[in-house]
């Protein structure tokens, strides 16, 4: 056990882990391109999504639900099924992690939209503002912080799923784990492995210091 | 009934299950799940038999399975599992009993450093590399051996009909291949060594897949690591390169299996399999797999009646 | 891409066998993680500082990818079921300490203030009192802990399990998508039936929520 650890150590600090097209450094920005693109996409079709529903109160039971049944998604099925569909291309791991993200980004705008103070927005309608101007002004805003936090659950989330990119042959740090499996290489699965929590946490850490400094002067 | 006998009632149905599972099995595609160990060096409790993860093992393994069914032995199937690098060490841990393997590669991980190339001197080999409680049984005669092969236009471009002209083009091709291929000898490590070989980039991609397939018609990858009786070889026109080396040993399938649950049953139902499939036939039954859709366990049920062996 | 109806109609017994296995290793791993869990998050609650600890570490854990803590438990565990559930348990238990301890923590003191002012013991509090008044919370959770891990058993796959997930790697091996979307099916409409029976349960659990109504 210690021994593992051990070779980890060394992987870790390594000059020549971190050089090369296998390199850690490449692999570690290719990961984080999957995750950030994914998270974007899902937030240019989810944002919009849960701000209509939540708008409109129209749609609720599909916000609510929509979680549950993002969360039922075999991530491994969608992806196999997308390659088979669609050929070698990182469609289908953007498809997955976008289909992955988009019910939390949806779910947590909707429960922004929802805790907005219904009073706020009757004395906005009785100051005569019009149904969009209600919404980006009134809305958006005092739902941000629920939107934000959806938005840092889905990319954290996307980030510990990205490893399945190396299923159907891409980079990223799943290729650690992929290549360490068929190996039996157990230092370059674990490698992988620690990376992404790393890279999962230290981004968690990141944008929830950035929600609380954006949002400090507002009432607990 | 009131909350808590609701709830000491649901607690009780729900460990029911719980401990069954853990008491059963893994279920397999074909439904059937895993069988615990018998005494030693018979197969009365039932063989396991357990195939790496790509088309042709599979094959192979049901029709190990058809045969010892008819012998009557009892037998279950654990398709897929994985790399080599996987399934050994699952042989020697109890978790399966029976493997299809092939003579030179299992020798090349087993022994490294060993040279051979004749099958006979290979099988003396393999005996003396055996781990403890493993042992080889006679091989059979159909061989499936690793090859790399480019597309036609790839070999016009860059004069290649040897692997030793690969050589001439290093830094510049690109190999597609399984992970592990990446470290051993017949693969990446072995083509440096005895041909001198350095690729620009391997590709990670699997055992004669739809991936290293996929990439090599999409131009992907120059060079692809694929097996000899994949009929996609000649479909697609590819041309395997040329060993002048013998860096490629002879492939003759063996069987791979426990000192456990080796006995003459085990032994004379794989001899008559080995002596009846030959590699034609084999390459046949994958296509059947691979083109027609069709379940390695009927393809192999159905050759096994068809030439009197099940 | 199409579907080869015939081919589901020939694997009607397979297809049934692994969607029971698949069940089967998740509802084995939302029951581990509940028998851990439970204890752990009432530790959780109580003793402050063990609280960001316990906390802090399963949300680490739950940034680990699923295939990796699989991989990394071969050497203890082998190609077997126990594996899968071992791995299963680590994500079901993340979730349903989680929410156990948040249930916990919505119990207005006032209640477990009465309750001890009444002289109830701690323990017949904790089990009387505070857990019932959790439930909601604590079943959302089991929910989620339910229907991911239903998702995460396909995984198992790679390492020889995976119950429907079986079908994946099979028609990625042989470009066959039926038996690719008959899996994806299977598993949604799994999830989607347990997380119906779990909120059926939950109503049946908590009488008093239906009679404010």
């Amino acid at each position: 056990m210690f021994e593992l650890f051990k070779n980890l150590g060394k992987w870790l600090v390594s000059g020549s882990s971190w050089s090369g097209s296998d390199g850690i450094a490449h692999r570690l920005a290719e990961h984080l391109q999957y995750s950030l693109l994914a998270t974007l996409i899902a937030a240019a079709i989810g944002l919009p999504l849960g701000l209509l529903i939540g708008h409109t109160g129209k749609g609720a039971f599909l916000a609510i639900n929509l979680s549950s049944f993002g969360r039922a998604l075999p991530t491994v099925g969608l992806v196999v099924l997308v390659f088979l569909a669609g050929g070698l291309s990182m469609l289908p791991v953007y498809v997955a992690l976008v289909a992955l993200a988009v019910p939390a980004i949806v779910t947590n705008t909707y429960a922004g939209m929802t805790a907005v103070d219904p009073d706020v927005k009757d004395a906005a309608r009785g100051q005569g503002m019009r149904g969009h101007q209600i919404l980006f002004q009134v809305e958006l805003p005092l739902a941000l912080p629920l939107i934000m936090t959806g938005l840092r659950l889905a990319l954290i989330q996307v980030v510990a799923t990205a490893t399945i990119a190396a299923y159907v042959s891409f980079g990223g740090l799943g290729r650690y784990v992929f290549d360490g499996l068929a190996q039996r290489d157990l230092v370059q699965v674990l490698g992988g492995a620690v990376l992404v929590a790393v890279v999962a946490v230290a981004l968690d850490l990141l944008l929830s210091t950035l929600q609380r400094l954006l949002f400090r002067h507002r009432a607990a | 009934m009131n909350r808590r006998t609701l709830l000491g009632g649901l607690f009780a149905a729900a460990s029911v299950p719980a401990l069954a599972a853990c008491s059963s099995g893994i279920t397999s595609l074909d439904g059937s799940g895993t069988t615990s160990g018998g005494g030693s060096g018979s197969s009365k409790g039932g063989v396991t038999i357990g195939t790496a993860n790509f088309t042709e093992n599979q094959v192979l393994g049901y029709l190990y399975a058809a045969v010892l069914q008819q012998a009557g032995v009892k037998v279950k199937v654990r398709p897929n599992l994985g790399t080599r690098e996987i399934v050994i060490p699952a042989l020697k841990g109890g978790d399966i009993d029976l493997l299809p393997e092939y003579q030179g590669a299992l020798l090349n991980y087993l022994a490294p450093k060993d040279n051979s190339s004749e099958p006979g001197t290979m099988q003396n080999a393999l005996t003396l590399a055996m781990p403890s409680g493993l042992q080889v049984l006679p091989y059979g005669q159909a061989a499936d051996s690793d090859c790399f092969v480019v597309t036609r236009a790839t070999a016009r471009k860059y004069g290649l009909t040897t692997l030793a002209d690969l050589a001439k083009q290093n830094g510049k091709l690109v190999i597609g291949a399984a992970p592990e291929v990446k470290k051993r000898r017949v693969g990446a490590i072995g083509l440096k060594d005895v041909y001198g070989v350095e690729f620009k980039e391997f590709k990670s991609l699997d055992s004669d897949g739809p991936l290293v397939k996929g990439a090599l018609k999409k131009g992907d990858v120059d060079v692809a690591n694929l097996f000899t009786t994949d009929t996609d070889i000649a479909a697609n026109d590819w041309v395997v390169l040329t060993d002048p080396k013998n860096l490629i040993p002879s492939q003759h399938i063996v069987p791979l299996i426990a000192d456990r649950k080796a006995d003459d049953t085990v032994r004379k139902a794989l001899a008559k399999l080995g002596n009846v499939l030959t590699t034609e036939q084999l390459t046949q039954l994958n296509s059947q797999v691979d083109n027609d859709k069709k379940d390695p366990e009927d393809v192999a049920n159905a050759y096994a009646k068809q030439h009197g062996l099940a | 891409m199409t579907i080869d109806w015939s081919w589901i109609g020939d694997h009607t017994d397979d297809l049934t066998s692994l969607t029971i296995s698949h069940l089967q290793a998740a509802l084995t791993a939302v029951f581990f993680g509940l028998l851990i869990s439970l204890p752990l998050a009432v530790i959780a609650h109580r003793i402050r500082p063990l609280r960001g600890f316990l906390l802090g570490v399963s949300n680490v854990l739950f940034t680990i990818p699923s295939i990796a803590i699989f991989v990394l438990l071969l050497p203890v565990s082998g190609l077997t079921r126990t594996t899968t559930v071992i791995g299963l348990t680590v994500y079901t238990l993340v979730v349903l300490l989680r929410n156990t301890v948040e249930g916990l923590d919505s119990v207005p003191a006032k209640t477990k203030e009465a309750a001890k002012a009444m002289g109830t013991r701690p323990l017949r509090a904790l089990l009387t009192v505070e857990f019932p008044l959790a439930l909601p919370v604590i079943m959302a959770g089991v929910r989620i802990a339910t229907v991911m891990s239903i998702s995460l058993v396909s995984v198992a796959t790679y390492i020889g399990d995976g119950g429907l997930g079986q079908l994946f790697t099979d028609g990625f091996q042989r470009d066959f998508p039926t038996p690719v979307i008959v899996g994806v099916v299977l598993t949604i409409l799994l999830a989607v039936v347990a997380d119906a029976l779990l909120v059926a349960l939950q109503y049946v659990l908590t009488p008093w929520r239906r009679r404010r109504a």
